[in-house]
């Protein structure tokens, strides 16, 4: 017994539940390029050169070249094919996941009580830029995946104008070192990716650029090692998503994300708003009080929605905070919370994503890549998936502030004391739950994509949203107003879906 | 061990153990009788001392343990969120000679915690049961001044219930299994005074999580398993032992091989790197042990003042 306890002991390894295998695709999506847009105009609102003929001189020296590395692979190059043959799209996904972690992190009051806010003119200060919180979170996966998916339809749009071959595929002389399918290869779509990812990456995680570039060289490199492009493929590839994601960071400048922080006074009309209805409003409970967390977020321009739909959307107001049916939530929390068996603790624990995580959007796009991943969907069509996922996301976000602000209500330790709670309470108002939306959005949205598994995306959705409930920081109407919101914007994202010509 | 035990826990405090029978006094049945302690973390797992054939001694002890400062990674700060922290602990304890060179030792702890500021909810529970065989290797006459005793011991430590360690510094363990090996060196002069020095190496088993997915030491784990960092202390106390009262004062060293820092604002985690160095004075008068200890420094943990305390009883079967 010692002994089985004592080798145990030694087996310290981790493995992660992601694990990405070559990416050998179902289905080429040739017609990718015919897919509605988002955001350009249209697959020729960037053009691509036409190549050099496969028979060129020039052609055939950039298939010597590959010839020429690959004959003299390091064990660390083999390691960066191996981990880009995962899939673009997937890599990257689970690369911003990782970016969102590092920077979820709030600033640090200062001596005298108030909170520096995150420069992005100024983003290696302290604090760094950006905290990545939920909202801020959920946009920044939804500018990515937008980003890779327009991107990748244009790419998929002019490979079929071209039909030039992949080296592996026209040379026997080269290997396939990542699976070579019958994907025209000129532009690459890896470079595309590297080159999309890399802009917008830049924009919404500039103190990260020193990794980010870095792993976009990579990402192109492995394309060329592995005899999957050619130079000229990866450079045209390259132009190409820089040239989208350009299009993208311009309307991120504009969106209305640079006032969603607010300032001191939009903060006390808050309040004094909530107190002239006759409500309690919200106070923060953090010592030092820290001001609400990016309080208009509710108006930052939505992927899906107008700004009219973004407001008639909206679920009604809350309980009153005098009345009786809020006395009763109240005391349903306090009840929960002092009752919370082992089962519903780990409830808790596991949808919580609070500061320094990925957040509850990011949790989504950990449980959608497996999906994308056993589906074997091709770039073009993994790229779709998550920008309707981060798109529904990012427009609950958008949503849920929007109501948040406009009822400003007090969270239950507010209305009652002595409810402690199991996780860390979030700093802005509790109608409705962040959570519910998101895993609502984020529940309709899977289901469309993998009907197979709509009964588990439903599970998900509703033990994300209770859990809530059991960490004592909302109450039982944040959670069903938050799932009923959060399905009819998932529903915005499904019909764009059933009408884009990927079905 | 319990040593081991207490490095980890250092947000949580682990109990100390009572002390131990002297070595060739007449022991009878249900009677309380002399204990020395040793250092330091002086518990009985960890002290240099050994129960004699065939006596059975239990005792129970008490800690409180309180920081309001602590290291976030290598800075020190205070947090409106949390306030004071404070952890106690009841702790039983149980060993018996095998031979006059053998003991076995078991300890169970009942432990909760609470933060005087901010909604985060305290928590309780029966932590880790830990199960120790010491060995005395030797004990000769060493110069014409005293003794000197070589002793090993072996120890494994599992989480007792089903109890959550992901939420730091109100959780009440790492729930992480333990397995040391610790030696210990001990002069004994004749006029009574003592040294002891005492060093330990503790294995610790992945900790399972109840979400899918953590950040730390600067990367995302796509896993609810963590990885635990083995951990290394010693331990040097001096003490003055005349009759039936002894005092001991030790410094005692952990330094953890691995783990990451707590990030700026972030809440601690299971496998941050936990360092201390601690100061200890204890006061052993038969079956009553007091004692204080304070964290002088340290890394990912806090500064806790602990206060014990304990009685343990030896019966001869």
């Amino acid at each position: 017994m010692g002994l089985v306890l004592a080798l145990a002991a030694c087996d310290n390894t981790i493995t992660s539940s992601e694990a990405l295998p070559p990416l050998q695709v179902a289905s080429l999506d040739s017609n990718a390029g015919s897919w509605r847009m988002i955001v350009l105009s249209g697959p020729t609102q960037f053009t691509v050169a036409t190549p050099a003929a496969e028979t060129s001189a020039a052609y055939a020296a950039e298939l010597a070249a590959i010839k020429a590395a690959q004959s003299k692979l390091t064990t660390a190059q083999r390691r960066v094919i191996d981990y880009w043959a995962g899939g673009g799209v997937l890599r990257w996904n689970q690369i911003v996941r990782e970016l969102v972690a590092r920077f979820s992190l709030p600033p640090a009051p200062r001596p005298d009580g108030t909170y520096p806010v995150p420069d992005p003119e100024n983003p290696f200060a302290d604090p760094q830029f950006p905290f990545a919180n939920p909202p801020y979170a959920a946009r920044a996966y939804s500018y990515v995946a937008v980003a890779q998916y327009e991107a990748l339809k244009t790419a998929w749009y002019w490979k079929y104008q071209y039909n030039r071959r992949s080296p592996a595929r026209i040379d026997s002389g080269i290997r396939a070192l990542m699976p070579v399918g019958d994907l025209p290869a000129y532009p690459s779509e890896d470079a595309v990716l590297s080159g999309v990812t890399v802009e917008m990456l830049k924009v919404l995680f500039p103190a990260a650029v020193a990794e980010i570039t870095q792993r976009a060289a990579e990402q192109r490199n492995a394309a060329l090692w592995s005899g999957r492009a050619a130079a000229s493929d990866i450079a045209a590839g390259l132009a190409l998503g820089k040239a989208v994601a350009a299009a993208l960071v311009a309307r991120a400048g504009a969106d209305g994300m640079k006032n969603a922080v607010g300032n001191a006074t939009q903060w006390k009309a808050l309040a004094d708003s909530a107190v002239a209805r006759g409500e309690i409003p919200w106070v923060s409970q953090e010592s030092p009080p820290r001001p609400p967390m990016l309080p208009n977020f509710g108006q930052v321009q939505a992927w899906l929605m107008t700004p009219t739909e973004v407001v008639t959307e909206r679920p009604p107001a809350p309980p009153s905070t005098s009345s009786v049916q809020m006395q009763q939530e109240v005391s349903e929390v306090r009840r929960t919370v002092e009752h919370l068996t082992r089962e519903q603790l780990a409830i808790a624990y596991k949808w919580n994503d609070g500061a320094g995580t990925y957040t509850p959007p990011g949790h989504w796009n950990d449980i959608a890549a497996e999906y994308v991943r056993d589906a074997r969907m091709s770039e073009v069509r993994a790229a779709r998936a998550f920008a309707l996922l981060n798109m529904a996301m990012h427009d609950a976000a958008v949503g849920c502030w929007g109501v948040k602000f406009a009822y400003f209500n007090p969270r239950p330790v507010q209305l009652d004391p002595g409810i402690a709670t199991v996780i860390g309470l979030p700093n802005f108002p509790a109608y409705p739950s962040g959570h519910s939306t998101f895993s609502a959005a984020a529940a309709r949205v899977l289901s469309y994509l993998f009907p197979q598994s709509a009964l588990d995306f439903d599970a998900m959705k509703d033990e994300a949203s209770i859990s809530r409930l059991y960490g004592g920081i909302h109450y039982r109407s944040d959670i069903e107003r938050g799932k009923e919101h959060g399905a009819v914007i998932g529903g915005y994202a499904v019909r764009l879906a059933q009408v884009d010509g990927a079905n | 061990m319990r040593s081991a035990e207490c490095a980890r826990s250092i947000f949580l405090r682990c109990e100390p153990i009572g002390g131990k029978v002297t070595r060739g006094s007449t022991v009878r049945p249900f009677l309380l009788v002399a204990v020395f302690a040793a250092p330091l973390r002086a518990q009985t797992i960890d002290d240099g001392m050994l129960l004699p054939r065939r006596v059975l001694g239990t005792g129970l002890f008490y800690a409180h343990d309180g920081w309001n400062r602590y290291w976030e990674g290598g800075v020190r700060r205070e947090n409106g969120n949390i306030g004071t922290v404070t952890t106690q602990s009841v702790t039983w304890v149980m060993g018996y000679g095998v031979t006059d060179r053998l003991s076995v030792m078991t300890t169970g702890p009942y432990v909760w915690t609470h933060g005087s500021q901010g909604p985060l909810h305290g928590m309780s529970g029966l932590q880790d049961v830990t199960l120790a065989a010491k060995y005395q290797l030797v004990a000769t006459p060493f110069t014409d001044r005293g003794t000197l005793r070589a002793m090993v011991v072996g120890a494994a430590g599992i989480p007792a219930s089903n109890y959550v360690p992901d939420f730091l510094p109100l959780s009440i363990g790492l729930a992480s299994r333990r397995f040391s090996g610790r030696f210990t060196l001990d002069f004994r002069a004749h006029e009574g005074w003592y040294l002891t020095g005492s060093t330990a190496y503790t294995w610790r088993t992945k900790v399972t999580l109840d979400r899918p997915a953590y950040y730390t030491n600067g990367q995302l784990y796509l896993s609810n398993e963590v990885a635990m960092p083995a951990v290394f202390d010693y331990t040097v106390s001096a003490g003055y032992q005349h009759g039936p009262l002894s005092i001991p004062v030790s410094l005692s060293q952990q330094r953890a091989l691995g783990g990451g820092d707590i990030r700026r604002q972030d809440m601690p985690f299971v496998s941050n790197r936990m360092d201390w160095v601690k100061i200890e004075g204890l006061v052993l008068y038969r079956g009553v042990r007091l004692g204080v200890s304070r964290i002088l420094s340290g890394r990912n943990v806090g500064q806790a003042t602990t206060l014990t305390s304990g009685v343990f009883y030896a019966f001869h079967l």
